[in-house]
């Protein structure tokens, strides 16, 4: 199993206040390079980012081809990650996603994973004018054609349904061949049998058990080998989760420094992902922390939050809808949240399950830059070196096993 | 083996199975109507999934039906509501994303209510 960090870059508003501090965004976009740098020099495999745009609070991320450009620059062999970029072209026309993915590969040295996908919230769809109904369809135009630009010399041109183009040679091309390995964000499962039948890695954002993820796994591996007709000129098969992550001395510190970042994860992507809250958001004036502490009050869901509840007792509270579960676990499950032996031990049952990614929720909420730092340290220096040699000495010959016989090219960094 | 040989029902897996081929064959379109009769068959043996409700928070319920991914074959406007259900085409082309989402939603619900 790999390791990456997760970013949305949060930043949750003071209490009480209407705006940030004239140096808040600043530094969460520093400490990010910090963190990141900082996990690269201890093995860390991958950083994703995700591109929002104009979701307060929850995401100040609306141009991760910067920052990436940046730890481009800063680190050295850390896979720098879209999770995901947002290929309708309403956000991003497509050649322009296609340079911009290349411009980043040579900058790097061919670190590029791109992932892809179309957001779902009324104030990114609404923004740019992207209709609801349609953004699927969108993605897969227009996924697929970033792909041929890729590769194609000079690319060939397209009229679809939603862009067209004349031919040009879309340039520079990247360094990996044929192009950087592609992803899919998959909060739902049908998004991660989709990824299989695409010959896309899933980037799960469902916070899924190790039960969940075995059944899953080996469904997405036989779609893989069975069912593919990859949406790009090379399959990447790949599995991964998101978590939460925080550790310490001891549970109680890490539990403590863990704060109430995953609730506020939680609570915030759930304001504007849904419509009654999320379509009536007024821009520049709430301030969604405010109305976090609130509830928290009235709902005492702070004693709730990251706590080192038993899995089944947490279990029993969860929505049945799939991806209102996912912020549930979200705000209450704890798998790396805690001390090294207890980490260690809770990330070895989804190694078990042959996960191949998983991905930390670091940063988030109003959690502190220090904490994020030490448990990065920490985890890099007492938890990850087994868990490489393992995936080098178990988890290669695994995925061998249920790669073999597979026709399409492969370009995956698992 | 594949999943659909879970579905007991031979009607809906042979819907589903149909559906698949047409998927491969790149035929998206196809595979959506195809789909859509496989909703109606499945309401046809699982009635009770016309009025299920989910309760994803406290207080606000949502019909189950309504988690069927709605890219131009759509609920007919407060057909789930009534408690009956009903699907209008809204475009006339569909992708083969959409299709294969339909296909998991379609495919994993019968098996999930042992149809």
């Amino acid at each position: 199993m790999k390791f990456g960090l997760f970013y949305e870059l949060q930043l949750p508003k003071p209490a009480g206040e209407e705006q940030w501090g004239p140096d808040d965004e600043k530094r969460i976009y520093h400490d990010m390079l910090d963190q990141v740098e900082l996990a690269d020099s201890l093995g860390f495999d991958y950083v994703f980012e995700v591109e929002h745009h104009f979701l307060e609070e929850y995401s100040h991320s609306s141009a991760p081809e910067m920052v990436m450009a940046a730890l481009s620059q800063r680190t050295k062999n850390i896979r720098l990650g879209h999770g995901i970029v947002l290929t309708p072209p309403g956000y991003n026309h497509p050649a322009r996603v296609a340079e911009r993915i290349s411009a980043l590969d040579i900058l790097s040295g061919g670190r590029v994973e791109f992932g892809s996908g179309e957001s779902a919230s009324e104030m990114e769809l609404g923004g740019f004018g992207v209709e609801r109904g349609l953004k699927k369809a969108m993605w897969e135009e227009c996924t697929r054609e970033v792909a041929n630009m890729m590769v194609q010399t000079p690319y060939q041109g397209f009229q679809g349904e939603f862009f067209d183009m004349p031919p040009r040679n879309v340039i520079p091309k990247p360094l990996q061949d044929p192009h950087p390995p592609l992803w899919v964000a998959a909060s739902r499962r049908e998004t991660t049998m989709l990824a299989a039948r695409f010959g896309m890695g899933s980037l799960g954002f469902g916070f899924e058990t190790p039960d969940e993820l075995a059944e899953r796994t080996n469904e997405y591996y036989r779609i893989v080998r069975e069912e593919c007709f990859p949406i790009g000129h090379a399959i990447n098969p790949g599995l991964a989760v998101l978590t939460t992550f925080m550790m310490g001395n001891t549970d109680a510190e890490a539990l403590e420094r863990s704060a109430n970042g995953p609730a506020f994860f939680s609570h915030s992507l759930g304001y504007y992902y849904n419509p009654a809250s999320g379509g009536k958001h007024q821009p520049g004036e709430k301030n969604i922390y405010d109305d976090f502490l609130a509830q928290n009050e009235r709902d005492n869901t702070m004693s709730a939050r990251t706590g080192f509840i038993a899995e089944d007792e947490i279990r029993k509270g969860e929505p049945k809808d799939e991806v209102q579960r996912a912020l549930y676990r979200a705000a209450r499950s704890g798998t790396a949240v805690g001390t090294v032996e207890r980490v260690r031990e809770t990330l070895k049952t989804y190694e078990d399950n042959h996960l191949d990614v998983m991905i930390f929720v670091a940063q988030c909420g109003d959690r502190q830059h220090d904490h994020i730092m030490e448990s990065i340290e920490l985890f890099g220096r007492e938890v990850l070196p087994e868990f490489k040699e393992r995936h080098e000495s178990d988890h290669v010959k695994w995925r061998e096993e249920q790669l073999a016989g597979i026709d399409f090219p492969v370009n995956s960094s698992i | 083996m594949t999943r659909e040989e879970k579905i007991e029902d031979a009607a809906l897996r042979d819907l589903l199975v149909g559906a698949r081929a047409s998927m491969r064959q790149g035929q998206s379109t196809e595979a959506m109507h195809g789909l859509v009769e496989g909703l109606y068959r499945l309401l046809e043996l699982k009635p009770e999934l016309a009025t299920e409700q989910l309760e994803p928070r406290p207080g606000w319920k949502m019909p189950f039906l309504s988690r069927w991914p709605q890219y131009g074959a759509n609920w007919k406007k407060g057909s789930l509501d009534a408690g009956q259900p009903e699907i209008e085409f809204v475009r006339d082309r569909f992708a083969l994303s959409e299709a294969i989402t339909c296909y998991e939603f379609l495919l994993d619900t019968a098996i999930n209510r042992g149809a």
